[in-house]
């Protein structure tokens, strides 16, 4: 792999995320808890940390004070180090006047300086709300070895899902010939995971091309990718195998939870490979306590919960509390919420700091994941 | 502002035999999640006593390893710190191997430490103790020491060796082994507050009354003999006592009733503890848990009851586990059934089906073991 200071990543990390509803009323998206202890901005940020990338920016605009604090100086995933450099970045005013990013490539173009600062060869531009454990390594390889101008993740995809999807077609060579943004009719089942590996003078040159642009929306997808396809650039495909979700939505979101809850086995946290775990914060809590006549089954649990009732396929979050004959299945239930006795809650989030009042009945028969906040923030 | 430092004291601790025959009781696993010198050293920083000196006796490695740079319990990471003092030379003479020659080792090869107070304290009595109102209440006294003590009403079971004081007019007037002869007892915690002169003064007469005394025999030669006046201070709160192996399981244990846990573990005064980036406890679809603590990294597929689980320990299917502590990474394999046992760290239990201790009889398997 080419030298780790040559290489810089940038996590975008400043959308709404309007269809989490009021998980993110006031929490950026990147920021929302997530099997049980963590957040999801800790996948994307440990995996740089585990990849060896000394120099991270977060790009960040939605309420953007919490994540801020959350991400610090970069400590909690080993990136203070001496050769490490890790920038939250904002919208700032400048020479030029303020203004909020306009798009997903705008967001890198009025951050050049930090960029030419850092004087990378290699920029991996990543989201910070996608669940998938991995290192860059290989990727980074690959670009480097084909000379590539990008190098996009890919990832197989159901047909049946691919609309939903920036489309990838390739070569024998893995190269992109051809790509659709969410198209009716897709013409082959190669998603982009919105990962990409640029050489940053191709990438600094095409910012600064899009930035005058007027008609254009600023955005990777469907600005810089296809220009760079127009001008016959080179764009590489990189086959990712293995477990990846886009956690956007409350069904998504509920879904991969529980994918680590069933113990599926696909994202392994309790491989024990000390060279490729997650990393967050700690909480200075006592260790998780099950009551007598409490029980935990296919669930995970962080510490400082107290489970006194019945939890079964669920996460447990740190600081919960579910209290004796309460029934919880299905459920994620984020930190310091409280089931109160005799409540019966089934296919649910529920929200931080929520509490669910005794013997109230929440979805019992319900198919739908529903989200319940009663927090008063 | 005077300024106060925190010197925690390991050279007093007791032996509780197999578990700390490698390492010292400091670094000794609680709870499942914690060492038994967090709590010391977080009743320092709630304090805001940011200066720490860790007096090691032995095992520095251990400690060095829980510990790590001192920051998860520091307040201000450049001004305060928390620094780990050994006396080398008394590693190769054991007896000699003294707290004080310790300090005594310290102000002769560097410069005194720097500051007008000491709080000093051992780990082996755990508690949540505020130290602010103690130090505000011996510097308005202007005694030489303050010593700090809990009023038990179980003396001839428990504190069995520790000093007994005879107080009068909030002095202590006599310092005696509690021999267990009396049910009510002012048993001292061997916490004290004293100044720079002081503490000088006790390191230099201590070459005159004798080279092998630690501080606290020096504090109870100097109470017994009416050289100070030493002030005696009662706190209130909660102390487990850790003084022998039966000590350190039973207490764990009653650790598990909610009422007994808050009173160790207060609001607002959170133990600080080493991170070990775990993933959340895992639940098997079969996993039967009651009245028990679970740590992170666990993965729990078979029956645990009234017992402590400590980091990425494995309970395999249809083994249960009752009555016990388990230390990190230890693996209890599949239909083994355990009953009052405490496993030390990485051990495997793969062949043997059955381990039944008793309360009075706990069966200890050492650290990495096989069976």
């Amino acid at each position: 792999m080419a030298s780790r200071n040559k290489v810089v990543a940038m996590i975008l990390a400043g959308g709404k995320g309007t269809r989490l509803e009021s998980l993110t009323k006031k929490t950026a998206k990147p920021a929302v808890s997530f099997a049980a202890k963590y957040r999801i901005i800790d996948f994307p940020l440990s995996n740089c940390a585990n990849t060896g990338i000394n120099v991270v920016g977060v790009l960040m605009q939605y309420e953007s004070t919490e994540l801020d604090s959350y991400i610090g100086n970069g400590e909690k995933w080993g990136l203070n180090g001496v050769h490490c450099l890790m920038s939250t970045l904002a919208p700032r005013q400048t020479e030029q006047g303020a203004n909020w990013y306009k798009g997903t490539a705008d967001a890198i173009t009025q951050n050049i300086d930090f960029l030419d600062n850092a004087d990378p060869e290699y920029v991996v531009i990543l989201s910070g709300d996608h669940i998938y454990k991995t290192s860059y390594t290989d990727m980074i390889n690959l670009h480097e070895q084909t000379g590539a101008d990008v190098t996009i993740s890919v990832i197989e995809v159901d047909p049946s899902e691919a609309s939903r999807f920036g489309i990838m077609v390739v070569n024998e060579k893995d190269e992109i010939i051809n790509f659709q943004e969410k198209p009716k009719n897709p013409i082959s089942n190669l998603a982009s995971m919105g990962v990409y590996v640029f050489t940053w003078k191709t990438l600094r040159k095409y910012l600064l091309a899009d930035d005058k642009d007027p008609n254009s929306e600023h955005d990777f997808g469907k600005n810089i990718i296809p220009n760079l396809l127009k001008d016959k650039k080179k764009l590489q495909a990189y086959r990712f195998k293995g477990y990846w979700r886009d956690v956007g939505t409350l069904k998504s979101l509920h879904e991969a939870n529980m994918d680590i809850a069933l113990d599926k086995k696909e994202l392994n946290l309790y491989d024990g490979d000390m060279s490729n775990r997650i990393y967050t914060e700690d909480v200075y809590s006592v260790p998780q306590y099950v009551g007598k006549k409490g029980s935990i089954t296919r669930s995970i649990a962080n510490q400082g919960a107290i489970i006194l009732g019945n939890v079964d396929s669920s996460v447990i979050s740190t600081g919960v509390t579910i209290e004796s004959d309460a029934k919880v299945t299905r459920c994620v239930v984020m930190e310091n919420s409280i089931i109160k006795k005799g409540a019966r809650v089934h296919n649910a989030i529920i929200a931080p700091n929520s509490v669910i009042e005794e013997n109230s009945e929440i979805n019992v028969n319900g198919d739908e994941v529903v989200l319940i906040n009663t927090a008063k923030k | 502002m005077s300024k106060i430092i925190g010197i925690c004291n390991l050279h007093n601790e007791p032996h509780l035999g197999e578990i700390t025959k490698n390492r010292p009781l400091a670094a000794l696993s609680f709870l499942g999640r914690y060492g038994i010198i967090d709590f010391t050293l977080s009743n320092f920083s709630n304090s805001h006593i940011d200066k720490v000196y860790v007096l090691v006796r032995k095992g520095i490695v251990g400690i060095r390893k829980h510990i790590g740079s001192g920051a998860i319990y520091t307040n201000n990471t450049k001004t305060g710190s928390i620094e780990l003092l050994i006396n080398e030379k008394g590693l190769s003479n054991k007896p000699f191997n003294t707290d004080i020659n310790n300090l005594r080792s310290v102000i002769n090869e560097q410069d005194d430490l720097d500051y007008d107070y000491a709080v000093i304290a051992p780990t082996h009595f755990l508690s949540s103790m505020d130290f602010r109102p103690i130090v505000k209440q011996h510097i308005e006294s202007g005694a030489a020491i303050t010593s700090i003590y809990t009023h038990v009403s179980d003396a001839n079971r428990e504190y069995i060796n520790c000093r007994k004081y005879k107080i009068e007019n909030g002095i202590v007037k006599e310092s005696t082994r509690n021999v267990g002869r009396t049910n009510e007892a002012d048993i001292s915690l061997e916490t004290y507050i004293i100044s720079k002169k002081t503490l000088r003064k006790i390191i230099a007469d201590s070459q005159k009354v004798s080279e092998l005394y630690s501080i606290n025999d020096m504090v109870n030669y100097m109470i017994n003999e009416s050289i100070l006046e030493v002030n005696a201070y009662e706190f209130k709160g909660y102390v487990i006592p850790i003084l022998s192996m039966e000590d350190y399981i039973n207490h764990s244990l009653d650790l598990l009733n909610y009422h007994v846990r808050s009173k160790l573990f207060l609001p607002d005064w959170p133990i600080y503890t080493t991170t070990h980036n775990t993933a959340p406890a895992l639940y098997g679809k079969d996993a039967e848990v009651q009245n028990s603590f679970i740590a992170n990294g666990a993965i729990i597929k078979g029956k645990v009851t009234n017992s402590i689980i400590s980091r990425d320990v494995v309970i395999e299917k249809n083994a249960s586990v009752n009555n016990s502590i388990i230390f990190t990474k230890t693996l209890i394999g599949k239909e083994a059934k355990l009953d009052h046992v405490l496993c030390d760290k990485n051990v495997k239990i793969v062949h043997a089906k059955r381990l039944v201790g008793t309360s009075e009889d706990v069966i200890v398997i050492s650290q990495g073991a096989n069976i």
